[in-house]
């Protein structure tokens, strides 16, 4: 709660393995992707002015904007952080089933890990529904209708292209395969509730997904991952995804790679923080832009 | 005797951590008050009011509403996939330094006073208390489109919100 969004902004890496996975993503996605991690670059850019007194006006407005609770914005960026955690927590037990699997001592924990689809799965259904909180906590309910509802998140998903498209690679395509998103509703149903137990961002969130129990909410991750599917699908088709064509563009910034798929995406689980990264651009945004509005 | 210094050096040691724990407990973050400005939401006007009162899209544009909040409602105008002008219609309950600009305007569209603020940017202040922005994006506007598209709201609408009073001036 004590870093401002923008100040987590001016945090975030310039140049690293997250940058560089982002960057090959950025490739296969029209208009590319841009590093932002200077707020007064991101005002500037949303004010269409480079005055230095307006672009204080503003990042003032914006931090007041961010230490106030009921705004949300700190809560989106702490669902963001939880699934983070998750994803590296999770990606380490893989990675720790593929070497301990040659090791004997170890082999027993790769017995343990869970490496099933199902999981990974479950993985992606719980980041998906962040993705539909953290909407919430940071734009509200926009609109009078739930017409209007969809076109706020397909817009919001438009702005952060990148975003989505380095989310269906690294959690749908590489690891579950270019059949992911048709087999996804299948692959949830089949997650028990212990399973969601076992994903440490599961107990993170808990608090902030509607309905009491886990029963409730695996079916609030699925109605939200069945909301998010159509679109998701009109991303895959539009831009020609595939698991084949994301491994081509992450070797362009990252060198080459010859292992399985499946083991890129552990690979990216472990070492990057794609989804944090972009998310705190993502909140930053609509902060700037709320604030310019403000001021 | 001694049992008088056991018992003194307890209620010390009690007082002590009683005082250590309200100084370094983050207890601020559990009261309520999480509000912009710490000013009470009831007295901000929420942004579903505002909704209604946003201008129509032309021919070949599209108006996506982008966030609502209490006391704000931002929708931005699109023309295919590019995005126009951000519009935004806020309630400065929250932001009272936001209202001191339009004291040197002298520009007024239906009466109200306009400010310009940088070149892509243009707001109008509705009853001493509404700031209803268009801000350009991308290629821009010019200062006549942004004003037409301020006139385009539905301002008298809009003075004529049954606002939550103003706490009295000087209080905050």
């Amino acid at each position: 709660m004590s870093a401002t969004v923008l100040e987590r902004l001016e945090r975030l890496p310039r140049r690293n393995l997250t940058v560089l996975a982002l960057k090959g993503i950025g490739t296969l996605v029209p208009g590319g992707w841009q590093n932002i991690t200077s707020a007064d670059a991101l005002i500037a850019e949303v004010m269409g002015s480079e005055d230095p007194a307006l672009i204080a006006q503003v990042r003032a407005r914006a931090d007041v904007l961010s230490r106030a609770r009921h705004e949300g914005y700190g809560r989106a960026l702490s669902l963001y952080d939880a699934v983070n955690r998750s994803q590296r927590a999770g990606g380490g037990l893989r990675l720790l089933a593929n070497v301990g699997g040659a090791v004997p001592l170890l082999r027993r924990v790769a017995d343990l890990t869970p490496t099933s689809d199902t999981l990974q799965a479950a993985d992606l259904g719980l980041k998906v529904a962040a993705e539909l909180l953290a909407f919430t906590q940071v734009n509200g309910l926009p609109g009078d209708s739930f017409g209007d509802f969809a076109a706020a998140l397909a817009d919001y998903g438009s702005e952060a292209r990148v975003r989505m498209a380095a989310l269906v690679c690294f959690d749908a395509l590489l690891p579950l395969g270019d059949q992911a998103l048709a087999r996804l509703d299948e692959l949830l149903g089949m997650v028990a509730q212990k399973d969601l137990r076992q994903l440490p961002a599961y107990a993170g969130m808990a608090s902030l997904i509607p309905g009491r129990g886990e029963a409730a909410h695996l079916s609030f991750i699925r109605r939200g991952v069945d909301t998010w599917l159509g679109w998701a699908g009109g991303l895959v088709s539009g831009l020609g995804l595939s698991g084949q064509k994301a491994v081509q563009a992450l070797e362009t910034t990252l060198g080459p790679w010859q292992g399985r798929f499946d083991q890129m995406a552990t690979f990216l689980d472990v070492f990057t923080d794609t989804y944090r990264h972009t998310g705190t651009q993502a909140v930053a945004r609509r902060l700037v832009q709320r604030a310019a509005a403000e001021i | 005797m001694g049992r008088i210094v056991r018992w003194g050096l307890g209620l010390l040691l009690a007082a002590g951590v009683l005082l250590a724990g309200l100084l370094l407990l983050p207890i601020g973050e559990w009261l309520p008050g999480g509000t912009v400005g710490d000013v009470p939401s009831a007295q901000v006007v929420n942004g579903t009011a505002f909704n209604a009162l946003f201008p129509e899209a032309g021919p070949g544009e599209q108006l996506v509403y982008t966030q609502e909040k209490r006391g704000f409602s931002e929708a931005r105008l699109k023309q295919g996939d590019s995005t126009l002008a951000l519009l935004a219609i806020s309630d400065t309950t929250t932001a009272p330094e936001a209202r001191e600009k339009f004291a040197a305007s002298s520009e007024r569209i239906q009466g109200w006073p306009l400010v310009e603020q940088g070149p892509q940017a243009s707001a109008l202040l509705v009853a001493e208390r509404f700031q209803v922005k268009v801000i350009g994006q991308g290629a821009g506007l010019d200062p006549a489109q942004r004003h037409e598209l301020l006139d385009a709201f539905d301002l008298s609408g809009l003075a004529d919100l049954q606002a939550p009073a103003l706490p009295a001036k000087g209080a905050r």
